[in-house]
């Protein structure tokens, strides 16, 4: 059977001891799409994903991986980027590449001709020969993504990929994303920086304290949370409040207020009728930071510590 | 199966390039000259100091001029005929006796310069010997020293002169004699605990390498654990394999200067010499793998390069113990140590070894090496499951590693 879902997890649950690290996660993640975990420091995003990968086992639940339910007989159909960057800092550009795709049951000498095509594309040809140990913290990052994708898996998943890397890497590292899934495969990576999530994800689950909070798009995300709208009286800048719903806040020029269930016509139409008229409407939708913020249950400070 | 297999080669390739393709590999190699240079330079050593603590030892005779005279003919003679050239007996010094004897012998005793072994006192029919503890070899040479030269002196007066004068002739034994079927096993457990010792303990910090750069989540996440475990065991196998084939080369180079009777002869095992060797070889890598594969379990749970240092003696006895089991059993062939020793997994190399000395018999070494195997494969896996339950944090300590996970239905995940 063709499955048109490379990952699937239904509650799935892992203890540490007496710490319940994931308790019940479940997610399904479409084929050829972005899917990204969100959640905010210890959220469990890490062991949920060691877990799809088999490289954990849960203690309880059920997971699919390509079709398979030991994960670790998908093989050579996945590539993954750990959390914690690793390479042997002895070896040489090229030949870490090779050997992870080696790993993956890629032909050694196929893995150096695709690792030097690869090297030369993201623009690190030039240390192709260079052994590890001697590149930037950022370019073994890179070299490292390259090693998990080299044997063109079907389905590629990255924890955390854009930590460590600056603007400009991350800026290759989103286009590299964009490129395999333009090649066809399913890629699922964790982050807890919005910005990637919201730029690139299909679909997306937020979880907290192990447990997925939310399930869907980033839209369907952003949609947990009312439309805000800025607006600007052309008089009585001040009268205005009183009419405005309750929680409105005074910016510089006008008012910032969440738009009612009902649509903002009717309150509009109210305020031309008093006579502030409108001098200035704009229609604000709220961030998948705020949506995010929203979900997970976090005070404004919690939420900056978490997603450091 | 086959992925599994070309993992494990990638692995073992890695590692194998890793040790090999660095200086400190060639330090390595050349470790036994070293190793050669200073044994050589401590037998000079030992020599030197052997022959100047000769020179401080004497053996005394207070005796009277006439049976001075006729020790001091007899005395190279018989210390010759007694013990050879090279005996390393003190010298032996005479003093005319005074009136007091004993008081002079206590005197000799007492002088701090030079060290008196033994002193001879009294006519040479009834010699008076007196000597140090530990040098009765002295006093039974004075003894003997008085005895001869007496009877030189009925005989005629010659030194040479003898009643019976016996005709010494060395052989080597050339039929494989129980005894040295027996010292042959135990040269082979000797070979192969040494080879172990020197390479097999490396295995220890093998996987220090990956915890230190992070790379084992990596190969956990593409590779089997066991199949991490094998590969670098034999990755460092072929290493071993290089050192033995380099130092082999060079003894059988040696080798084949030894005079034939000294050399290849003096091995007398049961089964052939050839069938021996390759026996040897088998043995040899079932012992690598097998205590390689317990020190790499081992140091895969330690933490820190201190505490894979720590593990170092733990290690070592555990090699001195299964070195022990198999020497008695290399020793007393029939006895029940020797069936304990060749049935326990991690002495049976060693004893098996020892066994192919004295016993024609093939096909106990096919079903012992076949239980090797079976124990390499279980030590591997048994490694493998205690990584990844202790190390790689897969929970619940070390019987979690041989629990059944559990089946309880997961908890309802909040949407």
């Amino acid at each position: 059977m063709i499955d048109d879902t490379p990952v699937r997890a239904t509650g799935l649950i892992k203890y540490f001891g007496n710490a319940h690290a994931v308790n019940g996660v479940s997610l399904s993640v479409p084929k050829g799409s972005i899917y990204g975990v969100l959640g905010p420091n210890g959220a469990g995003k890490t062991t949920t994903l060691r877990m799809l990968l088999g490289i954990l086992d849960p203690d309880a639940g059920e997971r699919t991986l390509l079709g398979h339910t030991k994960p670790r007989e998908a093989g050579n159909r996945v590539g993954y980027l750990p959390e914690e960057r690793g390479l042997y800092p002895a070896m040489k550009a090229r030949e870490a590449i090779a050997f992870m795709g080696a790993l993956r049951g890629l032909d050694w000498n196929e893995g150096r001709t695709r690792a030097d095509a690869m090297l030369e594309t993201a623009g690190l040809g030039h240390a192709a020969h260079n052994k590890i140990r001697k590149l930037s913290k950022g370019m073994a990052q890179l070299v490292q993504l390259l090693g998990s994708i080299v044997h063109r898996p079907e389905l590629i998943v990255l924890d955390e990929p854009f930590s460590g890397l600056d603007p400009v890497n991350q800026e290759n590292l989103e286009k590299l994303i964009l490129t395999e899934r333009a090649r066809g495969a399913t890629i699922l990576f964790s982050t807890h920086v919005m910005g990637h999530a919201e730029r690139m994800c299909d679909r997306l689950s937020i979880i907290a304290k192990g447990q997925v909070r939310f399930e869907g798009t980033v839209d369907d995300a952003r949609s947990t949370l009312p439309m805000r709208a800025h607006y600007v009286p052309c008089s009585g800048v001040e009268a205005v409040g009183a009419l405005l719903p309750v929680g409105a806040e005074r910016t510089a020029t006008g008012w910032r207020f969440t738009v009612p269930d009902g649509g903002a016509e009717s309150l509009l139409l109210k305020l031309i009728q008093n006579g502030h008229g409108i001098a200035g409407l704009t229609m604000e939708r709220p961030s998948l930071h705020d949506a995010f913020v929203k979900i997970v249950g976090m005070s404004a400070t919690e939420a900056a510590e978490a997603l450091i | 199966m086959n992925q599994t297999l070309n993992q494990i080669i990638v692995i073992a390739r890695r590692d194998f390039m890793a040790v090999v393709a660095t200086p400190t590999f060639l330090l390595f190699l050349l470790a036994p000259f070293f190793m050669l240079g200073i044994s050589v330079a401590s037998g000079f050593g030992g020599a030197y100091l052997a022959k100047s603590s000769v020179s401080k030892r004497q053996m005394v005779a207070i005796v009277s001029p006439a049976d001075s005279a006729l020790l001091t003919a007899n005395n190279q003679a018989v210390r010759k005929r007694l013990y050879g050239p090279d005996n390393g007996l003190a010298e032996l010094r005479m003093i005319a006796p005074e009136a007091d004897v004993a008081a002079q012998q206590s005197a000799l005793f007492a002088n701090k310069d030079i060290d008196v072994t033994a002193i001879v006192r009294g006519p040479l029919s009834t010699p008076v010997i007196t000597h140090q503890k530990g040098e009765d070899r002295s006093a039974r040479f004075l003894a003997t020293l008085s005895e001869e030269s007496l009877r030189a002196q009925r005989l005629g007066g010659s030194p040479d002169a003898r009643l019976s004068e016996a005709k010494i002739t060395e052989i080597v034994q050339k039929v494989p004699t129980k005894s040295r079927q027996q010292k042959t096993g135990s040269g082979a457990v000797v070979v192969i605990f040494i080879l172990t010792l020197m390479l097999a303990s490396q295995a220890v910090g093998m996987m220090a390498e990956e915890k230190s750069n992070k790379v084992l989540e990596i190969l956990a996440a593409a590779v089997p654990l066991e199949a991490v475990f094998f590969g670098k065991l034999i990755g460092l196998f072929g290493v071993a394999l290089l050192f033995v084939a380099f130092w082999g080369t060079l003894a059988a180079f040696g080798a084949s200067f030894i005079p034939a009777s000294l050399g290849i002869g003096a091995f007398a095992p049961t089964i052939g010499l050839v069938p021996f060797v390759i026996l040897g070889a088998c043995y040899f890598t079932m012992a690598y793998m097998l205590l390689g594969a317990v020190f790499l379990g081992i140091g895969a749970q330690a933490s820190t390069m201190r505490e894979i240092q720590m593990l170092s003696l733990p290690i070592t006895i555990i090699q001195m113990a299964m070195f022990g089991l198999a020497s008695a059993a290399a020793s007393n062939p029939d006895s029940t140590i020797a069936r304990v020793a060749e049935i326990f997994p991690f002495s049976s190399p060693f004893a098996m070894a020892a066994r192919g000395a004295t016993d024609s018999a093939l096909w106990p070494h096919l079903l012992a090496l076949g239980w090797q195997a079976l124990w390499v494969g279980l030590t591997i896996w048994l490694a493998a499951r205690l990584f990844r339950a202790g190390v790689l944090n897969s929970g619940g300590g070390f019987w979690a590693a041989f629990a059944r996970r559990p089946t309880t239905p997961p908890a309802k995940s909040p949407a």
